[in-house]
């Protein structure tokens, strides 16, 4: 069993009931080049008030996330509770797989970035699997945890290249789970904070629960 | 669609997938410009347009090869190794805190780190037989068997370790060896003087990090529950259990045979038995209500 007042569920969030800390973890995952780096890049140049911290980001050539991104932030006081958030991703390419079980390791609340090219329909499933597997293995549970899905590169379809439609985004990733999702433009900041916020909100309730958190 | 503008619309698509770094679908698709080129005569002779292709397949693939031949473990800053360790320990225990953040070294491949941070564990005696076969496996990870066995060597010309441990990193390291084909013959560890073997006996014992109960009676009969070790003291492991798994606290009776448990230590997964050593509700603090279970685990 893992993480305060836990039950087979394990999560990560620590409650420092004397100073009133909650700190929580997000992790986006999804297939490799999908936009959960730009999704943490666009938070940290947005957010900067929100953080102290740089971003950290262990890359390989061709940018490509190797070991994971970590953002720490402060959403400030929530009901007499100073909130801090880590947002990590993972490696999205499948010979990660290791890494992205460590990453996802005590995680609170998951951001599912799927990629909207229709080029990339496998992958997304693929991705969506093993996060399922992988959440599986630390006794956690997809249709529990707080997730949201985000349709990431739909400015792409303006460029003349077949991206999926959002329907068939839906019913290939989220016809069972019926996680809240956006559409998104990680690039261009768009959808980026609503994701994150929708998600926040979510961890926090489900973390509001667990832990009795009161004011 | 004309022949220009189906031609135009694959390279537009081939080169964003390479600005996206998709350089595999990148490449399929200056694949099929180059497929339809040549498979149309008006464009097969163009041989200009052909060489144009062509080269940026190539380009592509060179951008695949170094990706490909970029190593996997960067060096990183001793600020990052820092953060790994930090953020990759979970435990509320410091010293196994302490070792799961050298072990997420390891993991991520900074093992020149690891083995630094597992030598300052066994000065410090944290779990220090673990922390040695952690750093051997680092040694050998690193192709660098010469340093695993110069490093036994070190230990046995020491105090660090009793005899019993020793022998037990030796058998270790030999057949870790064994397994690479390296068929060396590891000095012998000499007999431990008496009073020692007691003495050291209980700090042999494998560190537990978590652990499975496969369920062979009751209401759980054919469920597997797996636990988090909060504490360890010898062979006796604890776990916090929350107060709302009702089935699991009332499984756990203290005198319960538990017949089939399986424990994972961070160099080791091992099957045992064990009993129910003590049940009781927290009484104050955080958990509360929650409830602290101990089992003895008695082998295999």
């Amino acid at each position: 069993m893992k993480g305060p007042g836990s039950g087979i569920v394990g999560y990560m969030a620590v409650f420092n009931a004397k100073d009133r800390v909650i700190e929580c973890k997000i992790v986006y995952y999804g297939p490799g080049r999908s936009g959960k780096t730009t999704n943490l890049e666009f938070i940290f140049k947005a957010g900067k008030k929100y953080t102290n911290s740089d971003m950290v980001s262990i890359n390989t050539k061709g940018d490509r996330t190797l070991f994971f991104d970590f953002l720490p932030i402060g959403l400030g006081k929530i009901r007499g509770c100073d909130i801090k958030v880590q947002l990590y991703t993972v490696p999205g390419q499948a010979k990660y797989s290791s890494t992205r079980k460590l990453v996802l390791k005590n995680v609170d609340g998951v951001v599912f970035v799927a990629d909207s090219l229709e080029i990339r329909r496998k992958e997304n499933l693929a991705s969506l699997k093993d996060l399922q597997q992988n959440l599986a293995e630390q006794n956690m549970n997809i249709f529990m945890i707080p997730l949201v899905i985000q349709y990431n590169k739909r400015d792409l379809g303006d460029q003349g290249v077949p991206i999926m439609p959002m329907e068939l985004m839906e019913r290939d990733l989220n016809s069972k789970l019926k996680a809240p999702s956006f559409e998104a433009s990680a690039v261009k900041g768009k959808g980026v904070g609503d994701t994150l916020r929708k998600c926040l909100i979510l961890t926090l309730k489900h973390l509001q629960k667990e832990l009795k958190w009161t004011q | 669609m004309s022949d220009k503008e189906r031609i135009r619309l694959l390279i537009r698509e081939a080169e964003l997938y390479r600005k996206q770094s998709l350089l595999e679908e990148s490449k399929e698709k200056y694949e099929e410009i180059l497929e339809f080129l040549q498979g149309h005569e008006r464009y097969s002779k163009d041989k200009k347009l052909i060489d144009a292709v062509q080269g940026k397949i190539r380009t592509v693939e060179g951008a695949l090869d170094e990706i490909e031949n970029t190593p996997e473990t960067p060096e990183l800053s001793r600020e990052v190794h820092e953060l790994i360790s930090r953020l990759f320990s979970f435990s509320e225990n410091e010293e196994t805190a302490a070792m799961e953040g050298a072990i997420a070294l390891a993991k991520f491949g900074q093992y020149d780190e690891a083995i630094k941070s597992f030598k300052e564990l066994i000065q410090e005696g944290i779990m220090p037989l673990v922390a040695a076969k952690n750093a051997l496996m680092c040694h050998l990870t690193l192709s660098s068997a010469d340093a695993a066995i110069a490093q036994f060597k070190q230990w046995l010309s020491q105090e660090t370790f009793s005899a019993k441990e020793l022998r037990y990193l030796r058998l270790t390291l030999s057949d870790h060896l064994a397994k690479r084909g390296i068929g060396v013959d590891l000095p012998q560890v000499s007999e431990p003087i008496p009073g020692e073997v007691q003495e050291k006996e209980e700090e042999g014992i494998i560190d537990i990090s978590s652990f499975v109960v496969r369920w062979a009676n009751g209401p759980l009969k054919g469920q597997r529950t797996e636990f988090e070790v909060s504490f360890q003291s010898g062979n006796t492991i604890s776990t916090i259990i929350a107060a709302q798994e009702k089935d699991l606290v009332d499984a756990f009776k203290p005198g319960l045979q538990l017949s089939d448990i399986e424990c994972f230590s961070p160099i080791a997964v091992f099957k045992g038995k064990g009993i129910v050593a003590d049940m009781k509700k927290i009484s104050s603090g955080r958990r509360q209500r929650d409830y602290s279970l101990d089992i003895r685990i008695e082998g295999g």
